[in-house]
């Protein structure tokens, strides 16, 4: 059986799937519906093993298999480039290389776990079918968007993920807050889809075409043929519109302030959706179009120094919040910066790697904290847990596992991608050392706030009130199974990617064939010069660092929050004075002045208010703009455009008023008026004509 | 110049001649028959076989008593106008004098005899019988307008509109003399012939432009323009409505006949002169007429305003001065008379004992009582806006494409603007009719004459509006390719 | 059958007239016989209307087919003279489909009149599809201008409270606009004569005489002096753009919307406003190359004025239908967009986002209609949490919010995606500003439905509403259908109108073909 030739069954299995549910969902039983929608899943992602196998037996550069169902539209001929014409038309097609096999499979595969894993945890909820629906309607959305063989075909999984998002956010749609986050996601992604479809529609304007094989052959014809050059104002234009759209699906900044509203969706979705896939999407198709960024070294450094900022941002943000959700959220947000630092600096391989692994890890700390919380009874302020190891001891492990491996834990999956990020950001051409140690900061703060989390919740004594102390109790089999496959996954994801002085990695030799460099004269010249190898000792020594650093953050977590149980004040007090220990070293400038003890929630409270209040405010000061300046054109519309309509018809009427004073109904006036309007004819014609 | 008076000449004006035996009959009739009505079938009856007369003569193209009266398809079209019209005004006008108690004869002589003077002045080409022609046709008007003696505001009404009537035609009469001094003759061709002489010599001859001036106003005030218009109203509305259905059709139509052949024969010469003065008066007549007509609410005003506005549209032809310019008038006549006297036949129809049916409100939810009448004076509305399919946009294409084809663009937009406008006012009559709730006062009383001139309306609004081809075959025919 | 084939156009398009005719005679007591017939007469009307469909040749699909041409008014020149090409096609079809639906959806809302209403209605539709089908300006003009009466006529009956103003507004704009119209036609037909005369291929085709056939206009456009075409060409445009309408004159819209019963304002956004459109497609652009290309500036500014100021506008509604009817500008500034990038993309796009707007705008207004049969009030602070009440009636609402804000997979997403690209292969901003529409609209869009849809049930008012009923279905599916197909296989639709579409291009622009190819001579080589 082909399975190459039945990728485009992949995505259909889930739409079948939501179709089923969707439509008969209404009187079907929920494990009935539970079992069609974690099934359709489980077929693709069969389908996708079985594709990917084949794929892994054919030749490297023979490693790309496309699959075109139809002609999806064709719509005329267009000015392309310097005057010359080409077709716009989009093939409905599916594109199989290494980049979306990897995709793919992480998608089915954890998308399968997290379908498992919600069969038990939305057990209660009702529009239970209405929920596996839209779960079922995003993978078919994420498949599409990762195997489209052409940017439309990934627009289109693109907005699909946008709408199931809408819809999952706003799932508790009695809520208010669920509404407004699912609206700000939309309307924020919109904004970065408008960059994206400017992006794509240059392409095709630039380029002659949208299927991604298509561009990527005319842009190395174009290349070696030398009508393409690095920095083609052009590329650089596209290049920055697609990652207008990156940043607002993968939530950089500016367009990172929807993610953190959107936990008001369910648990599982916040896992699946805003941490495991959706959210890397960004990343995906950065990596996608890696051969235009290639012609356009400024938008990689845009690229590289937005992720690494919100890298630094997000973590500072996270070492303050108490929502057990909310600081996985701000993770994701500033992992995903990791992921952009690494395509900034042209380590497309090693984002993707990263990508891969955070899947793991981070879908397993979301699920982990919705056990905890469906434990907790819907809580999820960590300043009401305490001490929940030994009465969820299942839940507890796996997270234990995922914080190591968020917090780059050598020989777990995250600490191999994490340091090929680090080491990337450092050594690459495109890299510089300041990326490199805000990248190593962050490490640091993202292990010092994991464990604060995994402390605050299972460690210290409980501060659990007693009403729901009675009925903490571990959760189902269908959730922990799901937590345990993603530990396992966790640790060894990183397998696969080995620094070079381990072997090498297999993984980015995988990818190779997508990102190969563009033939540039110089770069073909440096090919033969640029064997040049680090030193494995500096390579290690990196790796050394960063493990060092996310120790200090462990241990700083560990003495405020393990040995002593959490107390506000006393963390307000006591773990002031270490903090600007952590705080300089990406703010060298502020060594002395962070020196002051109530500083550091301060500085970690204001950062958290400038988020909610700043950054929010912009969106909402620009949605003020907008209703006032639309106040302002209704008036306009009412009293301008309409008054002159308005006007007229007064002038009309005044007009024709004195006429009927002249109508006055006397016959001599009537009379007068006739002479008078002869003597005028008289007066033109004997001197009014010349 | 040949002998003056020859036996077939008499053959040239039987039609005339048979109107004017009937008028006199009816006169005499009038003291033996006791319902009144029946004269008025008489009449009818004189009005047809005069028709059968013009039938006979057709195709006949005389010049008769020396020049001074032509059998020409000009006169002919217009003749044919003026029987239709009188026919209809009758036609309406049998149940409506009954009802205003002032059934009497002399009310259908009187319409025979300025009939006739209509007649005369269609066919004259000589100052004097178009003066006789005239005088006959407004003093006979001039006493319909008073008919219901009764009637204050008629009696007012008449009065104006003598008084004003004879102070125009002092003024026409001003310019005629003028004329003959110029020309020492009274027929059109010596005085265009002595115009362009004259004119030879000086371009800018003011006694020329005088006669023309005095001429030309006398004649405005026939056609009620601006500023000549102002006894419309009045008399419109104080006179029986039958009158004024059919002096706004046919002494409209009269007045431009004589307007055509005066302008476009006897002071041809003096055109680069008269054009920008019937362009300004054109302008005037149909801006100043839809603006007043949209603050009116006695619809017979309304109406008056309407027709003063449609005055307006017709000068464009004259103005247009070319083939397409004047079959656009004859055709525009021929479609005003039917869809007018369609209109003013409802508004005749609203009169009853105790409703005078007047005022606009009158009107309200006559859709609910009377549907057809309702979608039938729709349709008349419509056709005067000049909406297709109603003959009325066919009249308005004709005079909008003839201002077009000789370069009067201002004009054209002016004039399709006030197009635009008149609808404003017709759909005030609408809305009463179609988007109102029926009050007590609302109600038609129906007669066999006005079902048969209201049917007799429809069909032809209808039938010119869709297929106009015979009839505009007619208007131009009517069009000697002498001018 | 043969003579129907021969006839077709006549036949489609006279079929509601008899039917009206028929329905004249009706007792109008009987008001299920005369709903049942109206519906009647519309569903065959729809179907007759199928083959045209089928039976249009593909490949000369920028020819006119089937033709009918009859001596109408000799003396003028005027001819009954119909025949459609591939962008007709879709746009007659649109109209026997929507026609249905608007009539099926007043079954229950239409209680008094009911007799004049319907039979206002079919003549309406004849109206409509006469003006698409018209290859005579004068058989054009009669049919632009009798399709005004009924209207006014559905508005100012069964509209709401301040119909009358709406009518008579509605009624007055669009007049205006035609009568100007009208002397634009008028100049193109003295000058045919002329210009037929100098050039003996044209005189072979069309002779010398005075004549309204359009495709004589196309025929002599390259010799219209340019001065005389741009004089035209503001005749024209201000007869189509009130109609469209475009940003100045879009006013009439909102009041004649609002106070529209359903199928009125159904009919109003679906297939009236793309008289406009069709419009400057079919006489506009071919007819006068020259002073559309010296207009494009303008038209480009105030489409996008349309778009971006429609949209706020939109967004600040506290009256659904008003909302909508405000996207409809919106909306209508991308069509105008589009078709004045004088491109394929754009000008393709253009049209098939006529469709869509159609399909969508028609289809909310039939949901507002639906609720607001069943609320009696239109004030979306009156909504909230429909949702929970109404689950089938949110689905149907959310597909066509998203078909509206142009999500991919569904209709709306083809046209703008076409529609922004044509204008980017022009210039960069264009996009950029239609982009912010884009994003505008969603905006408004989705606010719409989280008030009313969304959250709790606050008001007791909406507790006991029920939920569509299966004539409701029945009139919303075809829709969901057709936007559904528009979305995911858009080809049939781009195949019949890239031909007449290219023509057009053509014409405007003779020099757009000749690019020369560049990085893809051997896809530009393949012939289609």
């Amino acid at each position: 059986m082909n399975f190459l030739d039945l990728i485009w069954l992949i995505p259909l299995f889930p739409a079948i799937g939501f179709l089923i549910n969707g439509l008969f969902g209404k009187r079907m039983p929920k494990t009935a519906i539970g079992v069609i929608a974690a099934g359709a899943v489980l077929l693709s992602f069969i389908f996708s093993a079985g594709a990917v196998l084949q794929l892994v037996q054919l030749e490297p550069e023979a490693r790309s298999h496309t699959k075109e169902l139809y002609e999806w539209f064709n719509v005329g001929q267009a000015r392309t480039g310097a005057g010359g014409l080409a077709e716009f038309s989009v093939k409905w097609g599916y594109l199989l290389d290494p980049l979306s096999a990897v995709m793919i499979l992480v998608v089915t595969g954890i998308g399968f776990l997290i379908h498992v894993y919600s069969i038990g945890y939305m057990h209660e909820e009702d529009g239970f079918y209405r929920f596996f629906a839209y779960l079922n309607l995003f993978m078919f959305s994420m498949l599409t968007l990762v195997l489209g063989s052409n940017y439309l075909m990934m627009f289109i999984g693109w907005e699909g993920v946008g709408l199931c998002s809408y819809l999952l956010i706003g799932y508790y749609f009695h809520k208010k807050s669920a509404g407004d986050a699912a609206k700000k996601a939309f309307v924020v992604n919109r904004v970065g889809d408008w960059g994206l479809s400017i992006g794509i529609m240059l392409i095709f304007v630039t380029v002659g075409s949208v299927e991604f094989k298509e561009v990527a052959e005319k842009v190395h014809e174009g290349v070696v043929a030398g009508m393409f050059h690095v920095s083609d104002p052009i590329f650089i234009t596209i290049a920055l519109a697609l990652f207008v759209g990156a940043a607002g699906k993968s939530a950089q900044i500016p367009l990172y302030v929807w993610l953190p509203d959107a936990m008001e969706g369910p648990t599982p979705v916040s896992a699946l959706i805003h941490a495991a896939t959706m959210v890397t999407a960004g990343v995906y198709m950065v990596s996608r179009s890696n051969f235009i960024y290639q012609l356009a070294p400024e938008a990689m450094l845009v690229v590289a120094v937005v992720g690494a900022l919100t890298a630094l941002f997000a973590a500072s943000i996270g070492l303050v919040q108490n929502d057990i959700k909310r600081v996985l959220a701000y993770s994701t947000v500033s992992q995903l910066g990791y992921m952009f630092l690494a395509l900034g600096v042209g380590a497309f391989a090693a984002g993707v790697f990263h990508l891969m692994t955070h899947a793991f890890f981070k879908a397993l700390l979301f699920l982990g904290s919705g056990s905890v919380i469906h434990a907790m009874h819907h809580e999820q302020d960590m300043r009401k847990m305490g001490a929940l190891r030994t009465k969820i001891p299942t839940t507890f492990i796996t997270m234990f596992v995922g914080t190591l491996a968020i917090a780059g834990t050598p020989l777990l999956s995250g600490f191999f991608s994490k340091d090929e990020i680090l080491w990337q950001a450092f050594s690459s051409e495109h890299g510089h050392v300041v990326l490199w140690l805000i990248g190593v900061t962050v490490a640091g703060m993202t292990s010092f706030y994991m464990f604060r989390l995994l402390f605050m919740t299972f460690f210290g004594e409980s501060r659990v009130d007693h009403h729901t102390e009675h009925h903490i109790h571990e959760s189902p089999k269908s959730m922990t199974i799901p937590l345990i496959v993603l530990a396992i996954g966790a640790v060894l994801a990183g397998y696969v990617g080995l620094p070079a002085w381990l072997g090498g990695s297999v993984f980015e030799h995988f990818l190779e064939p997508v990102f190969e460099p563009l033939p540039f004269p110089q770069a073909v010249a440096e090919g033969a010069a640029g064997a040049e190898h680090h030193s494995v000792g500096l390579e290690i020594g990196i790796a050394a660092v960063s493990v060092a650093v996310a120790l200090i953050g462990f241990a700083l977590a560990y003495s405020k929050y393990c040995k002593r149980s959490w107390e506000e004040q006393r963390e307000v007090r006591q773990y002031g004075p270490l903090y600007p220990a952590l705080l300089n070293k990406w703010y060298v400038d502020e060594l002395y002045d962070a020196l002051f003890v109530n500083r550091a929630k301060g500085a970690g409270a204001s950062m958290w208010k400038f988020d909610s209040k700043i950054v929010d405010g912009l969106v909402n000061g620009s949605a003020w703009t907008t209703v006032k300046s639309a106040v302002g054109s209704s008036w306009w519309d009412r009293w301008i455009v309409d008054g002159l309509v308005r006007l007229i018809g007064g002038v009309v009427k005044t007009v024709s008023w004195p006429l009927r004073l002249v109508q006055t109904g006397y016959v001599q006036n009537y009379a007068l008026v006739m002479v008078l309007g002869v003597l005028v004819f008289i007066g033109y014609v004997l001197w009014g004509t010349p | 110049m040949d002998q003056f008076f020859r036996m077939q000449d008499i053959g040239a004006i039987v039609p005339e001649l048979e109107l004017a035996v009937f008028g006199m009959f009816l006169l005499i009739f009038d003291l033996m028959v006791k319902t009144k009505r029946r004269l008025g079938y008489i009449a009818l009856g004189g009005l047809a076989i005069s028709g059968v007369f013009l039938y006979q003569v057709r195709n006949v193209e005389y010049i008769a008593y020396g020049g001074s009266l032509v059998l020409d398809p000009l006169a002919m079209f217009f003749k044919v106008i003026f029987l239709i019209a009188a026919a209809l005004s009758i036609a309406i006008s049998l149940r409506y004098l009954d009802i205003e108690r002032e059934s009497h004869g002399e009310y259908y002589a009187l319409i025979l005899f300025a009939t006739m003077g209509m007649m005369f002045m269609a066919g004259a080409v000589d100052l004097v019988t178009l003066y006789i022609g005239l005088e006959t046709m407004a003093i006979a008007t001039y006493v319909l307008v008073g008919f219901l003696r009764g009637n204050q505001r008629s009696n007012e009404a008449s009065m104006k509109y003598f008084l004003l009537g004879a102070f125009s035609s002092g003024i026409l009469l001003y310019g005629m003399s003028l004329l003959y001094g110029i020309a020492g003759s009274t027929r059109f061709d010596d005085i265009a012939a002595a115009l362009d002489r004259r004119l030879l010599e000086n371009p800018t001859d003011p006694i020329s432009l005088m006669a023309m001036i005095t001429l030309s106003a006398g004649i405005f005030f026939k056609i009620a323009a601006v500023p000549f218009h102002q006894w419309t109203p009045d008399a419109y509305e104080g006179a029986p409505t039958s009158i004024t259905a059919y002096m706004s059709v046919a002494v409209k139509a009269a007045s431009f006949a004589m307007m055509v052949r005066v302008f476009m024969i006897a002071i041809y010469p003096l055109r680069p002169q008269w054009v920008p003065i019937l362009v300004a008066v054109s302008i005037l007549t149909m801006t100043v007429g839809n603006i007043a007509a949209i603050t009116q609410s006695n619809v017979k005003r309304l109406l008056a305003y309407s027709s003063i506005s449609h005055a307006g549209y017709i000068l464009i032809g004259l103005i247009a001065g070319n083939d397409t310019g004047l079959t656009a008038v004859g055709l525009y006549l021929l479609i005003y008379t039917f869809t007018n006297i369609g209109t003013w036949a409802v508004i005749v129809a609203l009169r009853r004992k105790d409703v005078i049916g007047e005022h606009i409100d009158d009107m309200a939810g006559l859709y609910h009582k009377h549907p057809t009448a309702a979608v039938l004076m729709l349709i008349f509305l419509l056709s005067l806006a000049g909406i297709p399919p109603t003959a009325g946009f066919i009249g308005k294409y004709y005079l909008f494409a003839a201002a077009i084809e000789t370069g009067h663009n201002t004009l054209a937009v002016v004039a399709v603007l006030n197009a635009a406008i008149s609808i404003y006012f017709y759909l005030r009559i609408v809305v009463s009719m179609f988007m109102r709730d029926a009050t007590e006062k609302t109600g038609l009383t129906f007669a066999p004459g006005l079902t048969m001139a209201l049917g007799i309306a429809f069909i032809f609004t209808m039938w010119i509006g869709i297929y106009p081809d015979p009839f505009i075959a007619l208007a131009r025919r009517a069009i000697p390719l002498g001018f | 059958m043969d003579f129907f084939r021969q006839h077709i156009l006549t036949i489609v398009a006279f079929l509601p007239v008899a039917g009206m005719l028929v329905l004249l005679f009706f007792n109008k007591e009987n008001k299920t016989l005369i709903r049942v017939w109206a519906n009647a007469v519309m569903i065959i009307g729809f179907l007759i209307s199928l083959p045209l469909w089928f039976w249009f040749d593909r490949e000369t699909s920028d020819q006119m087919q089937f033709v009918e041409k009859v001596t109408w008014i000799q003396t003028l020149g005027a001819e009954y003279h119909v025949g459609i090409d591939g962008i007709s096609l879709l746009l007659v079809l649109l109209t026997t489909l929507l026609g249905p639906l608007a009539v099926l959806s007043s079954w229950d809302a239409i209680e008094n009149r009911v007799k004049e209403y319907y039979a206002f209605m079919l003549m309406l539709q004849a109206g409509m599809l006469g003006v698409f089908i018209s290859l005579d300006f004068f058989l054009f003009y009669v049919f632009w201008e009798v399709m005004l009466v009924p209207m006014y006529f559905l508005i100012g009956v069964w509209g709401g409270p301040r119909k009358l103003y709406a009518a008579i507004k509605f009624f007055l704009y669009t007049l205006v606009g035609s009568v100007l119209l009208l002397l634009g036609i008028l100049a193109l037909y003295f000058a045919f004569p002329a210009i037929a005369a100098e050039h003996p291929e044209i005189a072979m085709q069309f002779g010398t005489e005075r004549t309204f056939d359009v495709l004589a206009f196309h025929a002599i456009a390259p010799y219209l002096m340019p001065d005389f075409q741009w004089w035209i060409f503001l005749a024209f445009f201000v007869g189509f753009a009130i109609k469209v309408p475009m940003f100045p004159f879009h006013t009439w819209l909102p009041d004649a919307h609002v106070e529209a019963p359903t199928a009125g304002s159904v009919i109003l956004a679906g297939v009236l406003l793309k008289m406009g459109t069709y419009g400057f497609l079919r006489f506009s652009l071919p007819i006068l190359p020259e002073a559309t290309k010296a207009f494009v500036p303008m038209m480009i500014a105030l489409s996008i004025i349309g778009i971006i100021y429609g949209a706020l506008v939109a967004m600040m509604q506290p009256d659904m239908k008003k909302l909508v009817a405000y996207s409809s500008v919106s909306h209508m500034g991308f069509v105008m967009l589009g078709m004045f990038a004088l491109n394929p993309n754009g000008l393709n796009g253009s049209i098939i986002q006529q469709i869509n707007h159609g399909i969508s705008t028609g289809a909310l207004f039939l949901i507002v209609g639906m609720i607001y049969e069943r609320r009696h009030t239109r004030e979306i602070s009156q909504f909230g949490g429909i949702s929970n009440v109404m689950p089938v009636f949110a689905i149907v609402f959310l597909i066509m919010t998203m078909s509206s804000i142009g999500l991919p997979l569904l209709n709306g997403f083809i046209g703008e995606f076409t529609i922004v690209m044509g204008a980017l292969e022009e210039n960069l901003w264009w996009a950029v500003a239609a982009g912010a529409g884009i994003v505008l609209g969603a905006a408004y869009m989705l606010w719409l439905y989280q008030r009313t849809m969304l959250g709790k049930v606050e008001n007791p008012a909406n507790e006991k509403l029920i939920d569509m009923s299966m004539r409701e279905i029945v009139t919303i599916v075809p829709l969901i259908i057709m936007a559904f197909w528009i979305g995911l296989y858009p080809a049939p639709f781009f195949e019949v109108l890239r031909k007449p579409v290219d023509r057009i291009v053509a014409k405007v622009r003779p020099d757009f073909f000749q690019g020369q190819p560049r990085l893809n001579a051997e896809r530009v080589g393949e012939p289609r």
